[in-house]
């Protein structure tokens, strides 16, 4: 991290670029592994046939866009607050960030959906609302890409970060606060997780190597937003 | 115990979208890095 009010040099951004891509590696190899233990090495679900198998790989993406979104939202409250223009590049880069595992959400949601509920699609709370969430960050993505004073656009992207952030607990609630065909949380839900170990030791390794990678693909994100920042000085 | 439904072209056509998802985006963020990496 380089000071307040410091320009960040090119081989800071540089460094800080190669951090990221290796942790992404490492978290990408990982998810690879995930695949072959989901695949060879976790028992087949008796109702739901092979299809539930697509549970370890959409409950991380939903747990990395949602943990993406909620940091937004925290970094833009305290942009607002400190008004380090640091905490503006990090939720620009978790946003991104973000969208991009809403979009593994939202794609292997309706695929598990079509055999286990006949439909590829339907219009329930958790559902809708979790489409309006990535629509919502498309919107902030645009929206800084429209604003070109960077202390403007800090501050109105600081707001639409927040009423995202909001946006995330009723996401998470929407299953016990709406008559819903989605399943109910199985792991983070008041009581124990309700699923046989060797299922929940995947989707815990799979969480963790999501996890991993949404932490590698911030940082090279945010290495990237540093060059664009020191570019910008440097042609000043 | 039943026999489970015969579904697994869904599993791996979700695998493969979440791959080519991430990996798209992994690869757009790369072809930034290098071109910050080949910058003066």
């Amino acid at each position: 991290m380089t000071a307040v009010g410091s320009p960040p040099s090119l081989d800071r951004a540089r460094a800080v670029i190669r951090r990221g891509t290796a942790l992404s590696l490492v978290a990408l190899l990982g998810i690879a592994g995930v695949y072959v233990v989901a695949l060879a090495f976790t028992p087949i679900e008796a109702h739901q046939g092979l299809a539930q198998k697509i549970f370890y790989i959409h409950v991380p993406a939903a747990w990395s866009a949602l943990l993406a979104f909620s940091l937004v939202g925290i970094a833009s409250v305290l942009y607002l607050w400190l008004e380090d223009p640091r905490l503006d590049l990090f939720a620009a880069s978790s946003a991104e960030v973000g969208v991009a595992f809403s979009a593994v959400m939202l794609t292997t949601g309706p695929i598990w959906a079509k055999p286990i509920w006949g439909t590829w699609w339907t219009w329930d709370a958790r559902l809708t609302l979790t489409l309006f969430l990535f629509f919502l960050f498309v919107g902030y993505l645009s929206l800084r890409t429209a604003v070109h004073d960077r202390h403007e656009r800090a501050r109105f992207s600081a707001v639409v970060g927040i009423m995202g952030m909001l946006l995330v607990p009723f996401v998470h609630l929407s299953v016990y606060l709406f008559r819903t065909l989605h399943p109910q949380p199985i792991v983070l839900k008041p009581s124990a997780p309700s699923l046989p170990w060797e299922m929940l030791r995947t989707l815990l390794l799979s969480v963790l190597m999501f996890t991993l990678l949404y932490l590698g693909l911030l940082t090279m994100r945010y290495g990237l937003g540093l060059a664009a920042e020191a570019r910008e000085q440097r042609d000043a | 115990m039943p026999e489970p439904p015969v579904n697994g072209a869904y599993m791996i056509a979700a695998y493969v979208v979440a791959a080519v998802i991430l990996l798209s985006y992994f690869g757009s963020l790369v072809r930034r890095a290098g071109k910050v990496r080949s910058e003066k």
